[in-house]
C-alpha cells in the first residue's frame, strides 16, 4: 500500500536520507526503532507530506508523491498532499489537540469541515469513538482538563474519525508519564488487531516486539536492518542494531 | 432644510450627525458585536466593505461654488472655529448646544439678506483658508485679518470690522504703560496674528506665541508673562472684565477683518459686499456690535456713527451650572464612540489582512505589508490625518471629516493591529498547523479554524489595550474639523474659561467609556483562559 523509493532528504546542506526504500503491504504493522535523531520522525512526516524531500518517490496506492517545491507548491501538489492525508492519519508525540475546542469538537471538526459530514453524524461518530477508548465522560471537556494519556487517546480518535486507510504514530507515548503509557499502547494494539495498516516509531521495545509484523531499524538516516521482531530482538545481524539494542534494553 | 434660527446652526457634534444618523450607528455596530459573539468571521469582512462604500458615499458634500448653488441649497455654509472663542463665535453659556457671537449675528444677517439659512461649519482657525479652498464651506468669517499674503489665496469682502491691538497687563503693573515699555519684556500673543507681526517688527521683545487666545491672559494673571497684545475684541471679552488685568495705553495699529471667499466665487464676493454696505447703512451692523460691546470710535471709520455699549457673556457663562454643558458634551461623546468603533472595525480587519499577507503571502506582497506597517508606525498620526484631510484635496480627492477621521485612525491602528496579530499567530505552536493539515484540512481552513482563534486569544489583551488607546487617540481627529468630545471640551472651555471643571467632567466621560471596555476585555480573557490550554 505504501512504497517509498530512493528517498533523499536534506536539512539545510546536511543530508539526512540518502536513498531510503521500504514497501508496506495493506494491513501490515511496521515498527521503526533506532536512536534519537536517526530519522524516524522525518520518515513518517515525509510519508504524510509534512516534510518535503528533494528526491525520490512515495506511492500510496495510486497516489504518487514526488519532490515538491516547498516555497510555492503548485495546486496539483497541494491536492496530492490532501489526498494522501485523507488516506493516512497521523498521531504526534505532543498530541497537538486543538486547545480552544472541546474533546467532541476536536474529533468532529475535520469530518464536518473536510469530509462534509453532517454535524449530527460527526458528533455521533465522535461519541462512539470516545466510548471505544473509554472517554465517553469527557465529551465536553477541553484538552487542558485531560491527562496526557487521555489527550493522546483523543488524538488517536480524532485521526480515526477521518476513516484513514493507514495510520502513522510518531512516538505516541514518549511525552507521557510512565503510568499512562499502557492505556495508549492498548488502544493502538486494538487498532492493529483490527487490521489497520500502521507505521509506528517508538522506543517501547516490548510493545514493538508484541505488535510488529516487521521491525525497521534506523540509524543516522539509514535503514540498517529490516526483519521480524524475533530476528531483530533475539538475533540482530547488523552491528549498529546490536549496539542500539544493548543500550536501550539495559535500562 | 430647517429654518435659519440660531438653534439650527452647526453646533458641536452636528457636523457628524449631518452625515451620520445615530440609528445608523447602531445598525453598523450591532452586527459586529453579534458576529464576534457568534464567532462568525464573514460578517466583519462584509461590514468593512459596506462601511468603506458608505464612507465614499458621504464624501461628496460641500464644494458648492456659486451664489446660485447657495440659494438652491437654502443654506449659507460659513467656516469658523468655535474654539477660537468669544466674542466671535462660541457656545452660548445659557445653552451650550448653540453658538453665539457677533460673527454669528453677522452671518445670520447676511444669510437673511440672501434669503437662506446660515450654518456654521466647525474648522480649526489655522486651517480655515485651506478648508475654504477645498470647498468645505462658502465663506470663512472668524476674525480673519486682511493681509497681502492671504489675498493671494482668497478673495476678501470689504472690511466688516476694524480691529486694533490692545495691550493688557496685570492691574498692579506699573512699569509697562504702553507699547514703548515692552523692550525686554515677555509678551504673549496669538500665532499668525497681526499682533504677532507687530511685536516682531518692534524688536527687542520676548514674544511668546500661543495657539489659543485664553492661555496668554491666564499666564499673564499668574505672572508667567508681563503683558499680552491681542485684537481689541478679544481683550474686551477676556481681559476687560477681569479685575486682575487692565488695559495699558490706548489701542494701537489698525487692520481689517474681512470675509474670505474662494477665488472663483467673484459673484458671491460682490453680493456679500453689497449686503455689508447695506448693513452699514441701515445701522444693523452697529446694532450687532453694540450688543457685543464692540462698538468704538474706530468703527466710525467703517461708516460714520457713534455709540457705546455694554458687554455680555463671560460672567454669565462662569456662573452657569455644570449640567447645562452636559447635553453638548454627551453629543461629543457619542461622536467619539462612533469614530472609535468605526475606526477599530477598520483597524481590526485591515490589520488582519496585513498580518496574513505578512506571514503567508509571496515575497512582493510581504514586502508591501511590511512597508505599510513600518510607514504607518514610523510617522505621526497627526501628520497622517493632515495629509488625508488637507493634503489629498491637492490631488483632487476630498474626504469629509468623518471619513478622513475613520480612515486616518483605522489605517494607522491597522499597522499596530497587524503586528499584534502576527505575534499572536506566531505564538501558536507549529504542531497545531501540522495536526490540522494531517487531518486533511487546507491551509486556509486550518488558519481559520485552528490558528486564528488561538492567535486571537493570545492577542486579545494587546488588542484591547489598542482599542483603549485608539479611543483616546480619537481626540486627535479634532484637528480635521471633526467635532468630538475633546473638541467640544476645548470649545466650551475656551469660551467659559472653566478648563478645570469641564476638564474633569470630560475626563470622567472618557473614563466612563473606556473602563467598561477594559472590564469586558478582562472578563473575556478570563473566560477564554478557562476554556482551554
Ligand atoms: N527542522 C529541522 N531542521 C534541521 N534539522 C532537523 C530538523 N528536524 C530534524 N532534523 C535533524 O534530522 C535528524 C533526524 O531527526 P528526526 O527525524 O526527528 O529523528 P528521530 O525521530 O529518529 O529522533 C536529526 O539529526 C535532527 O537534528
Ligand atoms: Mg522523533
Amino acid at each position: 500500500m505504501i512504497t517509498v523509493r530512493d528517498l533523499h532528504k536534506m536539512y539545510g546542506d546536511q543530508a539526512l536520507f540518502r536513498g531510503i526504500n521500504l514497501s508496506i503491504r495493506k494491513g501490515e504493522v511496521v515498527v521503526c526503532i533506532g536512536p534519537s535523531g536517526s530519522g524516524k520522525s522525518t520518515f513518517l512526516r515525509c510519508i504524510n507530506g509534512l516534510e518535503f524531500f528533494e528526491k525520490g518517490e512515495i506511492d500510496i496506492d495510486d497516489i504518487a508523491l514526488h519532490s515538491i517545491n516547498r516555497i510555492r507548491p503548485s495546486k496539483e501538489d497541494m491536492e496530492t498532499l490532501r489526498k494522501i492525508r485523507l488516506k493516512v492519519g497521523m498521531v504526534f508525540q505532543q498530541f497537538n489537540l486543538f486547545p480552544h475546542m472541546t474533546v467532541l469538537e476536536n474529533i468532529a471538526e475535520a469530518p464536518v469541515k473536510v469530509l462534509g459530514m453532517a454535524k449530527s453524524g460527526a458528533d455521533e461518530l465522535a461519541r462512539s469513538l470516545l466510548k471505544r477508548i473509554n472517554l465517553a465522560g469527557k465529551v465536553n471537556n477541553y484538552p487542558a482538563e485531560l491527562s496526557g494519556g487521555e489527550q493522546q487517546r483523543v488524538a488517536i480518535a480524532r485521526a480515526l474519525a477521518m476513516r484513514p486507510e493507514a495510520m502513522l504514530f510518531d512516538e505516541p507515548t514518549s511525552s507521557l508519564d510512565p503510568e499512562m503509557v499502557g492505556e495508549v499502547l492498548s488502544v493502538i494494539k486494538d487498532l492493529v488487531n483490527e487490521g489497520l495498516t500502521t507505521i509506528i516509531a517508538t522506543h517501547e521495545m516490548d510493545f514493538a516486539r508484541d505488535v510488529a509484523g516487521r521491525v525497521v531499524v534506523f540509524d543516522q538516516g539509514e535503514i540498517v536492518e529490516i526483519g521480524s521482531p524475533d530476528d531483530i530482538f533475539t538475533n540482530p545481524s547488523a552491528d549498529r542494531t546490536k549496539l542500539f539494542l544493548s543500550r536501550v534494553l539495559k535500562r | 432644510m430647517r429654518d435659519g434660527k440660531h438653534d439650527d446652526k452647526g453646533t458641536p457634534g452636528d457636523s457628524l450627525l449631518q452625515v451620520l444618523d445615530p440609528d445608523c450607528f447602531f445598525h453598523i455596530l450591532y452586527p459586529v458585536v453579534n458576529s464576534v459573539m457568534k464567532k462568525n468571521t464573514k460578517i466583519p469582512v462584509l461590514l468593512v466593505a459596506v462601511m468603506i462604500v458608505f464612507c465614499w458615499m458621504t464624501t461628496s458634500r460641500a464644494a458648492e461654488n456659486s451664489l446660485e448653488k447657495i440659494k438652491k441649497r437654502g443654506v449659507l455654509l460659513w467656516g469658523a472655529d468655535a474654539e477660537g472663542g468669544a466674542p466671535y463665535v462660541f457656545p452660548d453659556p445659557g445653552d451650550p448646544s448653540r453658538l453665539i457671537g457677533f460673527e454669528v449675528d453677522l452671518a445670520d444677517a447676511i444669510a437673511k439678506d440672501l434669503g437662506v439659512a446660515a450654518r456654521q461649519s466647525q474648522n480649526a482657525w489655522d486651517s480655515l483658508v485651506p478648508a475654504l479652498e477645498r470647498g468645505d464651506f462658502d465663506m470663512a468669517m472668524n476674525g480673519i485679518e486682511i493681509t497681502p499674503q492671504r489675498k493671494e489665496r482668497v478673495l476678501f469682502s470689504r472690511p466688516y470690522y476694524i480691529y486694533t491691538e490692545q495691550l493688557v497687563v496685570k492691574s498692579d503693573e506699573s512699569r509697562i504703560k504702553d507699547m514703548k515699555d515692552l523692550t525686554g519684556k515677555k509678551v504673549g500673543t496669538l500665532s499668525g496674528t497681526a499682533a504677532q507681526a507687530m511685536l516682531e517688527k518692534m524688536g527687542g521683545v520676548d514674544t511668546r506665541i500661543y495657539s489659543g487666545q485664553v492661555e496668554p491672559y491666564e499666564d499673564l494673571e499668574i505672572g508667567r508673562i508681563d503683558a499680552v497684545l491681542l485684537d481689541l475684541p478679544i481683550a474686551a471679552y477676556y481681559a476687560k472684565p477681569n479685575p486682575k488685568l487692565k488695559y495699558a495705553g490706548g489701542s494701537e495699529g489698525e487692520g481689517f477683518y474681512g470675509i474670505a471667499i474662494r477665488k472663483d466665487n467673484e459673484d458671491l464676493r460682490a453680493k456679500v459686499d453689497e449686503i455689508l454696505s447695506r448693513l452699514l447703512k441701515t445701522g444693523e451692523l452697529k446694532r450687532i456690535y453694540e450688543k457685543w460691546g464692540l462698538w468704538d470710535k474706530t468703527q466710525e471709520k467703517l461708516l460714520g456713527n457713534t455709540g457705546g455699549g455694554g458687554y455680555v457673556g463671560l460672567e454669565e457663562s462662569r456662573k452657569a451650572p455644570l449640567y447645562t454643558f452636559l447635553p453638548t458634551l454627551l453629543k461629543g461623546a457619542a461622536a467619539t464612540v462612533v469614530i472609535s468603533a468605526m475606526s477599530m472595525a477598520l483597524a481590526v480587519s485591515l490589520g488582519l489582512a496585513i498580518a496574513l499577507l505578512r506571514i503567508f503571502a509571496s515575497a512582493p506582497l510581504r514586502t508591501l505589508a511590511v512597508s505599510y506597517i513600518e510607514l504607518y508606525r514610523g510617522t505621526p498620526l497627526l501628520i497622517q490625518l493632515f495629509i488625508l484631510y488637507y493634503g489629498l484635496p491637492n490631488i483632487g480627492v476630498s474626504l469629509n471629516p468623518l471619513t478622513a477621521a475613520v480612515l486616518g485612525l483605522g489605517m494607522n491602528y491597522a499597522a499596530y493591529e497587524a503586528e499584534i496579530y502576527r505575534a499572536g499567530i506566531d505564538a501558536v505552536p507549529k504542531g497545531q498547523m501540522e495536526a490540522a493539515l494531517s487531518l486533511g484540512m487546507s491551509r486556509g481552513l486550518a488558519l481559520r479554524r485552528v490558528i486564528l482563534p488561538q492567535g486571537f486569544r493570545i492577542a486579545l489583551p494587546a488588542i484591547t489595550n489598542d482599542f483603549i488607546a485608539l479611543f483616546k487617540d480619537s481626540s486627535l481627529v479634532s484637528v480635521i474639523a471633526m467635532v468630538e468630545l475633546a473638541k467640544t471640551y476645548s470649545m466650551l472651555a475656551v469660551s467659559t474659561l472653566r478648563f478645570f471643571e469641564l476638564g474633569l467632567v470630560v475626563a470622567l466621560l472618557y473614563f466612563a467609556m473606556s473602563y467598561p471596555l477594559s472590564l469586558l476585555a478582562r472578563r473575556l480573557e478570563a473566560k477564554l483562559k478557562g476554556a482551554g490550554r
